[in-house]
């Protein structure tokens, strides 16, 4: 039932949404993120899925990389949309300590409500600003999938820049593990 | 205290988005298989996974009810068929058993996963076809399925999954009530696909969705032809 | 209820129902269980709901959301089968990872356990209270009931959903309605599953310290979900009615047991588990009330203390430092100390620039927990702090 739901909604979805194809080489991504990629991703254009970007190799149903560019002070985290679902809101606030950023991200994904279980929390220098890296566990209520993910972000100018990424723990997470963590080392934080 | 409920009434809802599709036009023929593959060996040995079916009646509410006698007689025909066609294409199937399928919950559940995807992006693609991809089926599970080819001794897999829903006859008088006025009222849809998996690569070989308005799974002689729908331009076996 | 209304609400059942055998005295604590049922046939409605059960069942056996361990899920097997008797053989528990209030039964016999309940109720004979009334929802086959009633409901149901989706939505919530347990079938099931727990030697009076548990958290909620927060309460009886029917069928079936040190030795290894499950809820004044009310009834008191800590820290609202302060404090003051109780008091330290009282928490905590999976981001904070 939850197989049907979850392809239904998707579908529905599909109404409104677009893929667009993100090309291989330097990216800007919201005003002050860049990127460089080796190998080109798809992008899902979601109207809802803001203040993110989603991106995927295999399709949504598989794997997700969300990457957050300068979310200020006091903005919501996916208010609506399908990552979103009808509990708390978490707000971003400038002043927040990396473990509250991390928890922030715990609840972002489990409102749907799917476990997390975080695996490791570690310093990391992320767009050239000091920042951190995280991994952890998960498994997607709606569909039973168990998930594997990491994390990387920083806070700079009181704007939040980070990226997310989760892809089932079978195949998926080891496929593309190397090519996300390649990408966050690429990461550039700009000043304007 | 309401999981009853409330599985009813989502499924209530995804039913209903279901309508507001339009079920594409059947695809052509390279699209439902992976680059560079073209036929099965001859006798190759392929597991069934059990088929995951279920039927509905839809009331004049619109609120769809599980048939367990629909659903029974259901699997009993497409067990028959998928059995009648892979000894047509002269391969070696065996089933999985349940308790097998409850082990290797994780593959089908990944299967699931993979499956939507292509599905969605693939099958249904157009703006949500993944640039990437390059309109090619090129989806692979990878080692993951090594557990299942372990224990079915198998090469090949099947994968099948069925949802079909029917309009009750209260529910028709409703809908024609309701046309004369210009409002179109969905009636009964099936909804489903079949995905054949490498055990060895995990590569997806093949994959057909079905999404229409007919067929029908109640009855052996139109259930055999939904198996032929689902499965049609499954490969060849030289 | 008296005995002319139980015999009215069985006048709603099926033949079938009509034909078991209902006694009730003028008090309602009486009942004489039907026999195990045996399966419907198929082509009813009732074959098709057990059928959609046994598929949910087998999907539900597969989920990695089921926990596997053995004592915990026999331990609630056997209070099933203490307050099913008979029936013992038919109900099948399920221990589901979920943080919500929740138990359900199938018509199949599929009981579904949500670990938010485990951690929500202070013994076994308030788990009981929720077994029993869901398995007297099961004797009493009030599902299958409420099948049928949706039927009669669908003419509704279509005309709201001829316009869109607008109509959709309406649609929705007739159908929600129409798929609720009615008020007669929950006052129904509490009686019945009341007497199951007098039946199995537990404390009824247990039954009526559920509602109000669930009450006082429903009260504190904080804006999060009114739809379910109302879809509860308008197809429940009000918890207060149904708090205190449950106080008045208490004091004619009297004894007893609680249950306390059992359930407590049971649970004890999975409350961090689910206590991270509720705090990831981001329900902050829930969970405050819930933790609460745990230290005050003196379960698990150091973790609990702990994780109201957290709760207040992570809420970040105006005194919450120094009230999650406090909690470590107390928590990491304890004689079973959470090793974690420290890494709270050297955050807030550190926030608030108390540096030697950071360090002293914080390397206490790697010492405690070397491998923690945030220590080698602790250890920069750490090293921040000595330079």
């Amino acid at each position: 039932m939850n197989k049907l739901l979850c392809a239904i909604l998707i579908l529905a979805l599909s109404a409104c949404a677009t893929v667009k194809k993100i090309e291989s080489g330097d990216n800007l991504v919201g005003e002050r993120l860049s990127v460089t990629l080796d190998g080109a991703w798809n992008r899902l254009d979601f109207p809802s899925i803001k203040p993110a970007q989603i991106w995927t190799m295999e399709g949504v149903t598989i794997d997700e990389f969300l990457i957050y560019s300068g979310i200020h002070d006091g903005q919501v985290m996916h208010p609506e949309g399908p990552i979103g679902g009808k509990q708390r809101n978490f707000a971003f606030h400038s002043a927040m300590q990396t473990e509250e950023i991390v928890s922030m991200f715990e609840g972002v994904l489990c409102r749907d409500n799917s476990t997390f279980k975080l695996l490791k929390l570690e310093p990391y220098q992320f767009g050239g600003k000091k920042g951190f890296r995280f991994e952890y566990e998960r498994i997607r209520k709606v569909d039973n999938v168990q998930l594997r993910g990491v994390g990387f972000g920083a806070v700079d100018r009181g704007e939040l820049f980070a990226m997310i990424y989760d892809a089932p723990r079978l195949t998926f997470f080891p496929r593309y593990q190397s090519k996300v963590e390649a990408i966050a080392r690429t990461a550039v934080i700009k000043a304007s | 205290m309401a999981s009853v409920n409330q599985r009813i009434v989502r499924l209530r809802l995804a039913v209903f988005a279901l309508a507001l599709l339009i079920a594409i036009p059947a695809a052509a023929e390279s699209r439902n298989l992976a680059p560079d593959f073209t036929s099965l060996p001859k006798g190759a040995n392929l597991v069934i996974m059990p088929p995951d079916v279920e039927l509905f009646s839809i009331s004049g509410g619109g609120i769809p009810e599980p048939r367990a006698d629909w659903t029974d007689a259901a699997n009993g025909y497409i067990h028959g068929a998928l059995g009648e066609k892979t000894i047509e294409l002269g391969l070696n199937a065996r089933e999985l058993s349940e308790k097998d399928a409850d082990d290797l919950a994780e593959i089908n559940t990944l299967h699931a996963a993979v499956a939507r995807s292509i599905a969605l992006h693939h099958i249904q693609g157009g703006n949500l076809a993944l640039p990437t991809k390059d309109h090619k089926l090129d989806w692979s599970l990878g080692d993951a399925v090594q557990p299942l080819r372990e224990r079915s001794g198998a090469d090949y897999a099947l994968f099948t999954w069925i949802r079909d829903s029917y309009a009750s006859s209260e529910r028709k008088v409703a809908m024609f009530a309701l046309a004369l006025l210009g409002v179109g009222v969905p009636g009964g849809v099936q909804v489903g696909y079949a995905s054949l998996v490498d055990l060895h690569t995990g590569r997806v070989l093949w994959f057909n969705r079905l999404l229409r308005g007919t067929g029908d799974l109640r009855e052996a002689e139109p259930a055999v032809e939904t198996v032929k729908v689902l499965l049609a331009q499954f490969p060849e076996s030289k | 209820m008296n005995r002319r209304q139980l015999l009215s609400a069985a006048g709603a059942c099926c033949a079938q129902a009509l034909a078991r055998q209902v006694h009730a005295q003028a008090a309602g604590t009486d009942y004489a269980a039907p026999h195990r049922f045996g399966r419907p046939d198929v082509a009813t409605d009732e074959g098709g709901l057990w059928s959609m059960m046994d598929r949910e069942e087998r999907s539900l056996r597969r989920s990695p959301l089921v926990l596997r361990d053995e004592k915990l899920v026999s331990y609630v097997q056997d209070i099933c089968c203490r307050l099913g008797s008979e029936h013992c053989p038919d109900i099948r528990a399920y221990v589901v990872r979920t943080p919500l209030f929740n138990a359900n039964m199938a018509p199949n016999g599929m009981m579904q356990v949500w670990t938010g309940l485990l951690l929500r109720v202070e013994n076994e004979a308030q788990l009981a209270a929720v077994l029993g009334h869901e398995i007297g929802h099961y004797l009493q086959r009030h599902s299958v009931e409420r099948l049928r009633d949706a039927k009669s409901k669908s003419a509704l149901a279509q005309v709201l959903g001829a316009f869109g989706a607008v109509g959709a939505l309406g649609q929705l919530a007739v159908a929600a309605s129409a798929f609720a347990y009615g008020r007669e079938h929950e006052r129904e099931a509490d009686r019945i599953g009341a007497y199951l727990m007098h039946q199995a030697g537990y404390d009824v009076a247990e039954s009526a310290k559920v509602w109000s548990n669930l009450l006082q958290e429903v009260k504190a909620r904080e804006g999060g979900d009114p739809a379910q927060t109302a879809s509860l309460f308008a197809t429940h009886p009000a918890p207060p009615e149904r708090q205190a029917d449950l106080e008045q069928i208490a004091k004619s079936l009297p004894g007893g047991s609680t249950g306390d040190d059992a359930f407590a030795e049971r649970t004890r290894r999975f409350l961090d588990d689910w206590l991270q499950d509720e705090v990831k809820r981001g329900q902050y004044a829930e969970s405050l009330v819930l933790l609460t009310r745990h230290i005050d009834h003196g379960k698990a008191r150091e973790l609990m203390t702990y994780y109201r800590g957290e709760v207040h820290r992570l809420r970040g609202e105006a005194g919450d430092q120094a009230l999650a302060l406090a909690d470590y404090q107390a928590a990491a003051a304890s004689l079973d100390p959470p090793a974690a109780a420290f890494r709270g008091i050297g955050l807030i330290s550190r926030q608030q620039g108390q540096r030697s009282e950071a360090v002293e928490a914080l390397t206490h905590y790697l010492d405690l927990a070397p491998d923690a999976p945030d220590a080698a981001f602790i250890k920069t904070y750490l090293a921040e702090l000595t330079s």
